[in-house]
């Protein structure tokens, strides 16, 4: 059995505590419909990309979505609420696989994530499947996403994405 | 999918200025199948996919002549050929990569070989084992070619055709479009991405959005507000002679404040106090200095190519049966952009494609039309009369339907349906 390529050093039991903490409570915001909270996830210039997983083998590099400041996803919140035209669901993220390591003054962090839609009828469907690739960094004892990358297996769409994934 | 014979079609067109779209033409199976015949398989330019996906001899691509699959490949002496992807043996899906690099292709499943201009090259066994069984004497290779496409190519834009009576494609398009094609094809192109949206609607009800510029300016807050599109702006819809074809173009000139705020008064769509938080979004150099804002073409029977701000998309409207189709976007831009007109390119991205600010709102105006169909009675049909009725011509207003009024008109004689007197 060949290992895992490392992506840093490990961590401490402690770091790791807080790292899934902090990974639960990003996917509780969105499933909660805290969406006014998610930018707060991110440090202030941080990146959230989510990439085909198609564009991404291929090396292509169109995003589904690219915000690359915390005010623009405040905008994009913004526009959730006030402005776009799309299917009100629940949404619910399911996680696992989490594994954490330390890089050079950052933690590194990759997990997978199954996202289920529940519509005003209580139809539930399986909307995606993906990987979260994720940079973090420790600022004052308080984690931020310098980096979320969302690579989405489920890349034919069903019909769109508002929500962050 | 419920395929009827073509005959038991009946639909009669309830006016016959195209006014009125009867609701039956998005959840009619015996349709689908008609359109199948008479579109996709009949004398019209398909799009299949862009020259830029297949520079190299032995490249291919999978795509969709309405829901047919079909291989595309650049052969060894750069021409282009397609065929249909299912084996001249028993059927089986030929080639099982969306995309990759061959010069002959084994089926799988009995190892029939064929070359990438269709031809039959070799089969096991063919003069059976140990002197019994093999193929009959007769069997002649020749005879057994993959079905294979016509195909030409206007501007590195592939297109394919079953039919032997289909025009040719520059006189197909026509000049009025073409011209668009030149502006935007005017240097090489790169390729940036694919995006896929499965779409829960009749593909038609795609081709009617984005042939609509009525909806454009009230459905979309992102394109008003932030002024990509406004009817108020100076724009333009016009058609190639079969009116199937169009071209809905906004240009950011000649649009007075005033006028938006009259255009506007008791709508929400227009918020001149909405403001952006990071508004690097829009700050991107344009691409042509024509002031071209929003150009959305359409080629019948399925095809739109479209630029909204910086960004420039072809949109797949494929057929996955009566009620759903996918929306394939190839995304790109130009091989001398440079790194910020990259950058721009892809910040941009957040106007368009599944997620995006304006297309997102497009898969949702599908969904909700399909559903609100549904139950309609046989005999109900909307209601196309915005820019006047009558003739169908080229019209200087962005308060119009008349280029949905020119795809249906199109859309009837191509599949002989009768139109009621």
């Amino acid at each position: 059995m060949t290992a895992m390529p490392k992506l840093g050093a490990d961590v401490d039991a402690q770091t790791e505590r807080q790292v899934a903490r902090f990974l639960t409570q990003y996917t509780r915001c969105l499933d909660e419909d805290r969406l006014e909270d998610w930018p707060s996830f991110f440090s202030g210039n941080g990146v959230y990309r989510a990439l085909s997983r198609e564009n991404e083998a291929l090396g292509l590099p169109a995003p589904l979505m690219y915000y690359y400041s915390r005010a623009m996803m405040e905008d994009r919140v913004t526009a959730l609420r006030d402005a776009l035209t799309y299917e009100p669901v629940y949404t619910r993220h399911i996680t696992s696989g989490l594994l954490i390591e330390r890089g050079d003054d950052v933690l590194i962090s990759r997990s997978d994530f199954a996202l289920y839609q529940s519509t005003e009828e209580g139809i539930t469907r399986l909307f995606a499947v993906g990987a979260y690739q994720d940079t973090i960094t420790q600022e004052n004892d308080r984690l931020a996403f310098i980096d979320r990358r969302v690579i989405v297996d489920t890349f034919g769409i069903q019909n769109l994405i508002a929500t962050p994934l | 999918m419920a395929t009827q014979p073509l005959e038991n079609t009946s639909l009669e067109w309830p006016v016959s200025d195209f006014t009125r779209v009867p609701y039956q033409v998005f959840h009619d199976a015996s349709l689908y199948a008609r359109e199948k015949a008479a579109l996709f398989h009949g004398p019209h330019w398909n799009y299949l996919c862009l020259e830029a996906e297949i520079t190299q001899p032995g490249q291919y691509v999978t795509t969709y002549v309405g829901d047919t699959q079909v291989v595309v490949n650049r052969t060894e002496d750069g021409e282009v050929f397609a065929f249909i992807n299912s084996c001249a043996h028993r059927g089986a899906q030929l080639v099982r990569k969306l995309r990759g690099e061959a010069s002959s292709f084994t089926c799988a499943y009995h190892q029939w070989c064929f070359s990438n201009k269709g031809d039959l090259l070799g089969i096991p066994q063919q003069r059976g084992v140990k002197g019994k069984g093999g193929m009959p004497k007769d069997f002649d290779k020749s005879k057994h070619k993959l079905k294979t496409l016509r195909v030409a190519t206007y501007k590195g834009l592939v297109f394919g055709t079953f039919s032997q009576e289909t025009p040719p494609l520059r006189g197909y398009i026509g000049p009025a479009l073409l011209e668009q094609i030149d502006r935007i094809f005017d240097r090489p192109i790169k390729l940036l991405g694919y995006y896929r949206q499965r779409v829960p609607a009749n593909w038609k009800l795609y081709l009617e959005n984005v042939k609509d510029p009525y909806n454009a300016g009230l459905l979309h807050l992102f394109h008003v507000t932030f002024g990509i599109y406004r009817p108020t702006m100076s724009g333009r819809v016009f058609m190639d002679e079969s009116k199937g074809h169009s071209v809905l173009r906004t240009a950011d000139i000649d649009e007075s404040q005033d006028e938006v705020k009259s255009v506007y008064s008791g709508s929400e769509k227009y918020r001149p106090d909405y403001k952006l938080k990071d508004p690097s979004l829009f700050d991107v150099t344009p691409d042509y200095p024509d002031k071209v804002t929003n150009m959305i073409m359409t080629i019948f029977p399925n095809l739109m190519l479209g630029q909204v701000a910086n960004t420039f998309q072809i949109r797949h409207v494929r057929p996955k049966g009566l009620k759903e189709f996918e929306l394939f976007w190839t995304y790109f831009g130009f091989a001398d952009d440079d790194e910020d007109a990259i950058e721009g390119k892809l910040r941009q991205s957040n106007f368009v494609g599944p997620a995006g600010y304006i297309s997102l709102e497009d898969g949702e105006a599908g969904r909700l039309v399909q559903l609100g169909v549904e139950g309609r009675d046989p005999a109900d049909s909307s209601i196309v009369r915005m820019g006047d009725d009558g003739v169908i011509d080229n019209q200087d207003t962005l308060a119009t339907e008349v280029a949905v009024r020119g795809f249906w008109k199109h859309y009837a004689a191509s599949l002989g349906l009768e139109l009621a007197p």
